[in-house]
């Protein structure tokens, strides 16, 4: 039996450049996993990857998520399927606000789904306590999307965005990078809420204290050069904090 | 309140005047006189129409147009800001598919001190249609305090889909301010994407970018339920 999410042997490229050379990880539902690893390692083009970036060709490998062929599904199916992505660097919107994005986004997943479409009165009491919870304001909401908003505003409207779709596969990347002490913990908090059975986790990054207080992951991966090369539990963050990446880095130089 | 016209072609505003006016339909020429502190806001949809519009300006007068145009035809505006202090903006949008053919002229005159003159223009074209914007603005010698401002963008929804921009600035006088630029692409491929990982199909992501880019110039409209009707006329034009 195949996990959950199991991504097999994954190479990547971008152009003529190979990125991801051989990535193997697998994940089961109700787990919390996170990606530590120098910068340019693959990270960020691991999590487009998996949601279906057309700029980056999938050279060989696979990837099955629920015991479909995830690589074979475009971009709207993944969503559709329960994946999604916190981007490291959230793309600005103008002229579309955010509870108008979310409102086409939430009702193509409840359609998808065979599901009523939500009616204006539904649509904004969802949406209202989710605001809450995250401390986004009505503001926030009737903006268009990241057009103006502050490095931590935006990660913030991403956990956001999380809440609403309420997916299955949860990759934050970078989430808390650009946040203040409260707003770490207010996100942290969003995280917590949705740990569900049911629900997976993949969390990049470079913040220790971070991940060990407010995420307390189930395993760490260490990916270097596009590869995971070493997996373990919440020990690995301690051996990351006290010598850094040099050990996982030995042959595995591009 | 807005009072509703159809294929007006003559259109004073006497001193002192207000008036917001709404026409749907378009005769093949219009000729608008705004008198001295006289003030018109003026919504036009044309649905393949040919028209020339010309206006006149008057002392402080202003003069504010929007235009939806769709589909195939002639659209010209001849403006003379003939009074002093006058202010004259020329909005439009534009929306083209199949095999549509279209040419949005204007020809804006500075020809008296103090006077503004605004144009955002912006349209759509799909399918093998095509545009031309011909947009113009005269700054006569020795006139002085002339601010004005064109720009003239377009989205090109497929890869047969052609538009041709010629603006023609003639700026004779030295007291000058006077900003112009055109710019022609396709959507943005990363707004797509970020879009659909939120599930959002593809052909929807497109509409709803492509309503965004146009709404820029429908967002000053002060009508809000005419803003929003001729907004989906304008997202049923994009989607064929
Ligand atoms: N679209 C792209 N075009 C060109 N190069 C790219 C592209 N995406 C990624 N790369 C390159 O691939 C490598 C991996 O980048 P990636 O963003 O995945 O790193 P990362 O592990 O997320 O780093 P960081 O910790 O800095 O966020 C880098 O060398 C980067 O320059
Ligand atoms: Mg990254």
């Amino acid at each position: 039996m195949s996990a959950w999410l199991e991504i097999t042997d994954l190479h990547a490229n971008v152009g003529d450049k190979p990125i991801l050379k051989g990535l193997s990880l697998s994940i089961n539902a109700g787990e919390v996993h996170v990606i530590m690893g120098p910068n340019g390692s693959g990270k960020s083009t691991l999590s487009n990857v998996l949601c279906g970036d057309p700029r980056y060709e999938v050279t060989a490998g696979a990837v099955a998520f629920k015991g479909r062929d995830l690589l074979t599904m475009n971009v709207e199916e993944r969503a559709r399927a329960g994946i999604f992505l916190a981007f490291q660097n959230p793309i600005e919107i103008p002229g579309v606000s955010m509870s108008t994005f979310m409102k086409y986004a939430l009702n193509a997943k409840r359609k998808a789904a065979g599901l009523k479409e939500y009616d204006a009165v539904s649509f904004m009491k969802h949406i209202k306590i989710r605001a809450q919870a995250l401390e986004i304001t009505d503001e926030m909401l009737k903006r268009p999307v990241n057009v103006g908003f502050s490095g931590g505003e935006k990660k913030r409207l991403e956990t956001f965005q999380m809440a609403v779709l309420e997916p299955d596969f949860c990759i934050l990347d970078e989430m808390d990078s650009g946040l203040d002490v409260d707003a770490v913990k207010v996100a942290g908090n969003g995280v917590k809420i949705m740990r569900s059975p049911e629900r997976s986790f993949l969390v990049i990054s470079h913040n220790i204290g971070f991940l060990h207080e407010q995420i307390r992951p189930d395993y760490v991966h260490i990916l270097v050069n596009g590869r995971v090369v070493e997996n373990g539990g919440a020990e690995l963050l301690d051996e990351v904090r006290a010598n850094g990446f040099a050990r996982f880095q030995k042959g595995t130089a591009a | 309140m807005a009072e509703h016209l159809e294929k007006a072609d003559e259109l004073m505003l006497k001193p002192n005047e207000t008036r917001v006016v709404v026409e749907t339909a378009l005769a093949e020429n219009t000729a608008v006189v705004v008198g001295d502190d006289a003030h018109l806001v003026h919504y036009r949809l044309s649905d393949g129409a040919n028209n020339a519009l010309t206006v006149k300006l008057g002392k402080n007068a202003s003069y504010d147009l929007v235009t939806v145009h769709l589909g195939s035809g002639k659209l010209s505006v001849y403006a003379d800001l003939a009074g002093e202090g006058c202010f004259c903006r020329s909005d439009a949008v534009y929306a083209l598919n199949g095999d549509e053919r279209a040419e949005i002229k204007t020809d804006f005159r500075h020809n008296a001190d103090k006077t503004t003159s605004r144009q955002l223009v912006k349209g759509a074209v799909g399918g093998r249609a095509k545009a031309v914007f011909d947009g113009g603005i005269l700054i006569p010698y020795n006139k002085k305090a002339i601010d004005g401002a064109q720009q003239h963008r377009a989205l090109l929804l497929s890869k047969t889909a052609e538009v041709k921009a010629v603006p023609k600035l003639e700026i004779y006088a030295d007291d000058v301010k006077c900003a112009h630029g055109s710019a022609i692409g396709t959507l943005n491929k990363d707004q797509l994407f970020y879009l659909q990982t939120r599930g959002i199909d593809e052909a929807q992501a497109r509409r709803i970018l492509t309503a965004a880019f146009l709404n820029e110039v429908l967002d000053t409209m002060r009508i809000p339920e005419l803003r929003d009707e001729w907004g989906r006329l304008i997202g049923l034009k994009n989607d064929d």
